[in-house]
C-alpha cells in the first residue's frame, strides 16, 4: 500500500537465501527400488543381519501399501523409480576423527548456512550431530555427553556400539506398516541420530542435528531414534535448510520417542527447506512420520514445530500416552507462502489414567499457499480422566490463499474433557493502521503482528531457536502483503 | 468394498410403482446407485457411520418383493393430535390423502413430471430417485398462516420395509413459511427410511424449520436436507434427533446470495444400541454472509454420536461470519462421541470460528443442587435438561418449543430407565 514501490519490488523478488548448491561428488546408488537396493544399502552400511531383514520386511510391506491421498495436498505422482535411494558425501570412507579433518567444503557448506559448527559448539554449548545428506560427518561434545552416560550419536555408528538398544527400541513407535511413507524409510532410510539417556540423568546440555539435503534427486530418509530412560530428561533440536533447486525432492523421514517412567524428551524443529519458487516449481516434498510414545507413567513428550519450508508438508507429531499421568504437548507454527500447501497437525491418543495433552497450532496462509490443520484426539475408554486442550488458529495473508483444519475427536470415556477451539481472522485494517500511525512500516507492522499471533509457540521454542525461529517467519512471509 | 444393491430387482421394483412418467428419474437413479454403491465407512464422510445394516436390509426387502406395510392411521392421529397446522403425511413413501389437508392448498402436490427434478446426487440421492413413490412438491408464493406440517409415519408390522421420501419445497421471494418435519415410525420389524428434502429460497424469503426425528429404536433412517439460500434470504433450523437405532442427518446449506443467514441448531438424545450422526455443510459462495450453528448432544449407555460440521467460505466469499459449535454430554461409560468440526476457507476477509466439547456433568454443580436437597438422580436430570436448553428454546417454532423440550426430557428418562441409572 504504502510502501516504497522499489521496496517491495525488492521484497517480492527476494530469492530463496539458503538457495546454493556444494560442489561435492556424491558417491550413489543408481535410480530405483528393489529388494537389491536395499540389500545394497545394508551392506554399504556394513549393518547385522536383523537389521537387513527389517529393512526387507518393511520393503515388503511398502510394495502392498498404496500412497495416501486423503491429505488436503496436490501434487504430480511421485516416480519411486527416478529417485536415488542412497548418495553420500565423498569423505565417507574415511570419516574424519574430528572437525579438523572434515572435507572444508563441507564445512564451507555450514558457514554459508550461518552455522559456526565449532563456535556453536564453543560458545552455545550445542552439541551438534550434522547430517550432511545421508551420512554424519562431525559429531561434537562427545566426551560431555559421554560422561553423563548419555549416547548421542549417528543411527549407523548406533548399530554397531549399540545393537542391542536399536534392535529393542527400532519401530517400536512407528511399526513398518504404520503408512506408506514409514514403510518406505524403514526400506531405505540411510542415517539419521540416536540418542540414549540413562535411568536418572538430565542430559547436560541441548541436542542439535541439522538436517540437510544436497545431491540432485536424491531422496533423504533420516531416522531418528531418542530413548529417555526412566527419570531422564533431554531437549532435542532439529533444524533445516535446503539448496535451491528446480526438481522436487522426496523427504521421508521418521522420529521415534519412547519416553519411559518418569521421563521427559522435549523436541523442537524448525523446518525451512526450499519449499519452491515464486511459480510454485521446485521444492521439497516432507512426508515426516513423527511419533512419541509416553510408555511409562508421569512420563512427557512435547514438540515444537516451527515450519516455513518444504513445497509440501505432511507431517503430525503425535503423542500416545499410555502411561498413566502422561503428558502430551504439540505446539506448532506453520507458514505457507506462494503455493506451498501443508498439511500438518498432531495426534493425541490417550490410553492412561489422567493424561493430559495440550494442542496449539497456529497456521498462516499467504499468496496462493493452502495451510491445513489437522489432528485427532483419541481418548480410550479405559482412560480416566483424560484431558485435552485444543487452540488452533488461522491467519490469512491475502485473497488466494486457504485455510483449513481438520480436527477429528474420538472420545470413548465419559470423564474425558476435551476442549477444541479454532479461529480464522486476517490481519485487519485496524491493527496494521494503528502501527502505521505510531511510525511502524507496513512489513515491520506485518512481522510484529505475526510474531505475536505465534508468541504462544515461539515461547516453548528453546532461545537459540526462538530467535532464529522470528527471523525466518519474517523471511518466509517477504513480500506477502503489499 | 462396496455395500451393493441388484439394480435388476430395482427396476422390477421400479416399474410396479406409481406414477410411470417418473420412470426416467428411477432409472437415472439406479445409474447413480449402481456406479456408487452405498457408500462404506472407507468414505471420508461415512467414517464412523456404517451402512452395512441398512444396505442388508434394503437387499432382503428387494428380494422379499418389495412389500409395502399398511400405514399405521393410529400412529398418525397421535402424531397430528394438538397441533394446528397444514398437514402433509407420508407413511411408507406413500401420500395418505386423507389425513393431508395440505393439499388443497395452491402450489402442493405429488409430482410426477420427471423433468421437473434435479439429476440424482450421490448414491442415497440414487437411491431415492430409484424407488421415489410419491414425490412431493411445495411452492410457497405466499405466506402460509399456520405451519406446514410433514409427517413422515412409518411401520414394519408384517415384515421389514424401506421407504423412500422426497419433498421438494421452493419459497417464493419475500414469502416466509414455517415448516415441522416429524418423523416417527412403528412396528418390530427392521425399517429402512431414506428422506431428502430439497428447499430453494428465493430472494427475501424465509423459512422457519424444525425437525423432530423420533423413530421407534429398531429402525434406521438416512435422511438429508439440502437448503439453498439466495439474496437476504433466512433460514433457521432447528432439529432434534432422539430415535433410531441409526439416525444419520445430512443438513446442506448453500449461500449463493448476499446478505444471506443460517441459523443451524440441534440436539441429539442416543441411549444404548443407537448410532446417530449430524453432518452438516455450509457452502458460502457469496459475502457477506451469516451462519451459525449449534449442536448440543447427550449420551448414555452404550450409544455413539458423530458429529461433523464444515464450514467452506469460497473464494470471494469475503464478509462472511461463521461460527461452528459442538457440545456433547458423555453421561456413563460406554458411550461415544466422534467429533470433527472442519473450516475450509479460501477467502481472506472472513470471520469464522468453531468450538467443540465432550465432558461429562459438572460435579461442582451436582454437589450444588444436592446441598439445596435435590436428588442425585433429579439433580443429574435438572443439569442434562438445562445442557440441552439453551438449544431447544432456540427452535424457530416458539409454539414446538415445548413440545420439544417435553419429547427431550421424556426420551432422557426413557434411557436412564433402560440402563438403570
Amino acid at each position: 500500500m504504502a510502501t516504497e514501490p522499489e521496496n517491495l519490488e525488492q521484497l517480492v523478488n527476494r530469492r530463496y537465501k539458503h538457495g546454493f548448491v556444494t560442489d561435492i561428488a556424491s558417491e550413489g546408488l543408481p535410480p530405483g527400488l528393489d529388494e537389491d537396493v536395499v540389500r545394497a544399502i545394508s551392506a554399504i552400511k556394513q549393518e547385522p543381519e536383523f537389521l537387513l531383514e527389517w529393512r526387507l520386511r518393511a520393503y515388503r510391506l511398502w510394495r502392498e501399501m498404496a500412497e495416501p491421498d486423503w491429505a488436503h495436498v496436490h501434487y504430480p505422482k511421485i516416480d519411486y523409480d527416478a529417485i536415488s535411494y542412497y548418495s553420500a558425501p565423498k569423505s565417507d570412507k574415511d570419516r574424519p576423527k574430528s572437525l579438523d579433518e572434515v572435507d572444508p567444503k563441507l564445512l564451507e557448506t555450514y558457514d554459508k548456512l550461518g552455522i559456526p559448527l565449532h563456535e556453536r559448539a564453543k560458545l552455545a554449548g550445542v552439541a551438534v550431530d550434522a547430517v550432511f545428506d545421508s551420512v554424519s560427518v562431525a559429531t561434537t561434545f562427545k566426551k560431555k555427553l559421554a560422561d553423563a552416560g548419555v549416547i548421542f550419536c549417528s543411527f549407523s555408528e548406533a548399530v554397531r556400539e549399540h545393537p542391542e538398544l536399536v534392535r529393542k527400541y527400532l519401530g517400536s513407535v512407528v511399526p513398518q506398516r504404520d503408512n506408506f511413507f514409514a514403510a518406505l524409510n524403514s526400506a531405505v532410510f540411510s542415517d539419521g541420530s540416536f540418542v540414549y539417556i540413562p535411568k536418572g540423568v538430565r542430559c547436560p546440555m541441548e541436542l542439535s542435528t541439522y538436517f540437510r539435503i544436497n545431491a540432485a534427486n536424491t531422496g533423504q530418509f533420516e531416522r531418528t531414534l531418542i530413548v529417555a530412560d526412566e527419570g531422564s530428561h533431554v531437549s532435542y533440536l532439529e533444524g533445516c535448510t535446503a539448496p535451491m533447486r528446480d526438481e522436487n525432492q522426496l523427504h521421508a523421514a521418521v522420529v521415534e520417542l519412547v519416553a519411559l517412567k518418569d521421563a521427559e524428551i522435549k523436541y523442537s524443529t524448525v523446518q525451512n527447506w526450499y519449499p519452491g519458487d515464486e511459480e510454485g516449481r521446485g521444492g521439497i516434498y516432507n512426508f515426516v512420520t513423527k511419533r512419541g510414545d509416553c510408555r511409562g507413567a508421569n512420563s512427557k513428550i512435547s514438540w515444537t514445530q516451527v515450519e516455513t519450508g518444504s513445497a509440501i508438508t505432511w507431517k503430525y507429531p503425535s503423542c500416545i500416552l499410555r502411561g498413566d499421568n502422561s503428558v502430551g504437548e504439540f505446539y506448532s507454527v506453520a507458514v505457507a507462502n506462494n503455493y506451498q500447501q501443508a498439511d500438518t497437525g498432531t495426534k493425541m491418543i490417550h490410553i492412561g489414567r489422567n493424561t493430559r495433552s495440550t494442542i496449539v497450532s497456529k497456521g498462516i496462509s499467504a499468496g496462493k499457499a493452502q495451510n491445513a490443520y489437522r489432528g485427532l484426539v483419541r481418548v480410550m475408554p479405559q482412560a480416566e480422566g483424560a484431558r485435552n486442550h485444543t487452540q488452533c488458529d488461522s491467519l490469512l495473508i491475502g485473497k488466494e490463499c486457504g485455510a483449513h483444519t481438520f480436527p477429528y475427536m474420538e472420545i470413548r470415556n465419559p470423564t474425558a474433557k476435551v476442549e477444541h477451539e479454532a479461529t480464522t481472522s486476517k490481519i485487519s485494517a485496524d491493527q496494521l493502521f494503528y502501527c502505521r500511525q505510531r511510525g511502524i512500516a507496513e512489513e515491520d507492522a506485518v512481522n510484529m503482528i505475526v510474531n505475536g499471533f505465534c508468541k504462544e509457540v515461539f515461547n516453548e521454542l528453546p532461545m537459540e531457536f526462538a530467535v532464529e525461529a522470528q527471523a525466518l517467519l519474517n523471511v518466509s512471509l517477504e513480500g506477502a502483503v503489499g | 468394498m462396496m455395500h451393493e444393491l441388484p439394480v435388476d430387482r430395482l427396476a422390477e421394483t421400479a416399474a410396479a410403482l406409481p406414477h410411470a412418467s417418473l420412470a426416467g428419474l428411477r432409472e437415472a437413479g439406479r445409474t447413480v446407485l449402481a456406479r456408487q454403491g452405498f457408500p462404506t465407512t472407507k468414505v471420508e464422510d461415512w467414517k464412523y457411520t456404517d451402512l452395512g445394516g441398512v444396505a442388508a436390509l434394503s437387499r432382503a426387502w428387494l428380494a422379499a418383493g418389495a412389500p409395502v406395510d399398511e400405514p399405521d392411521t393410529e400412529l398418525v392421529r397421535r402424531a397430528q393430535a394438538g397441533l394446528d397446522a397444514h398437514w402433509i403425511v407420508i407413511a411408507n413413501g406413500s401420500v395418505l390423502e386423507a389425513f393431508s389437508d395440505a393439499l388443497a392448498l395452491p402450489g402442493i402436490g405429488v409430482a410426477t413430471d420427471a423433468s421437473e427434478f434435479p439429476k440424482p446426487h450421490g448414491a442415497l440421492g440414487g437411491l431415492n430417485a430409484a424407488l421415489v413413490r410419491d414425490p412431493v412438491r411445495i411452492r410457497v408464493s405466499e405466506s402460509l398462516t399456520k405451519p406446514l406440517a410433514l409427517l413422515v409415519a412409518d411401520s414394519a408390522t408384517a415384515s421389514a420395509v424401506t421407504a423412500q421420501v422426497r419433498v421438494n419445497l421452493a419459497v417464493d421471494r419475500g414469502a416466509a413459511v414455517q415448516v415441522f418435519e416429524h418423523q416417527v415410525s412403528s412396528g418390530d420389524e427392521g425399517h429402512y427410511s431414506n428422506v431428502l428434502v430439497e428447499l430453494d429460497l428465493a430472494a427475501d424469503s424465509r423459512c422457519d424449520y424444525v425437525r423432530l426425528q423420533q423413530r421407534a429404536t429398531a429402525h434406521s433412517q438416512t435422511a438429508r436436507l439440502d437448503v439453498r439460500l439466495d439474496r437476504d434470504a433466512r433460514f433457521d433450523y432447528f432439529g432434534a434427533d432422539l430415535g433410531g437405532r441409526l439416525a444419520r442427518h445430512d443438513l446442506a446449506v448453500d449461500i449463493a446470495g448476499r446478505g444471506a443467514s443460517a441459523t443451524l441448531n440441534g440436539v441429539y438424545v442416543a441411549g444404548p444400541g443407537q448410532h446417530v450422526d449430524n453432518h452438516t455443510r455450509t457452502d458460502h459462495r457469496v459475502g457477506p454472509a451469516t451462519s451459525r450453528q449449534e449442536y448440543r448432544g447427550v449420551l448414555a449407555g452404550r450409544a455413539r454420536a458423530v458429529w461433523n460440521g464444515k464450514a467452506i467460505v469460497h473464494a470471494g466469499a469475503d464478509g462472511t461470519d461463521a461460527e461452528q459449535a459442538n457440545h456433547n454430554l458423555l453421561l456413563t461409560e460406554q458411550a461415544e462421541v466422534d467429533a470433527k468440526p472442519e473450516l475450509e476457507i479460501y477467502a481472506d476477509d472472513v470471520k469464522c470460528a468453531h468450538g467443540t466439547t465432550v465432558g461429562h456433568l459438572d460435579e461442582r454443580a451436582l454437589y450444588y443442587l444436592r446441598t439445596r436437597g435435590i436428588g442425585r438422580q433429579r439433580a443429574r436430570r435438572i443439569l442434562t435438561r438445562a445442557f440441552a436448553a439453551t438449544v431447544v428454546d432456540s427452535a424457530p417454532i416458539a409454539g414446538l418449543r415445548e413440545t420439544i423440550g417435553d419429547a427431550v426430557e421424556a426420551r432422557l428418562r426413557d434411557i436412564m430407565a433402560e440402563i438403570g441409572a
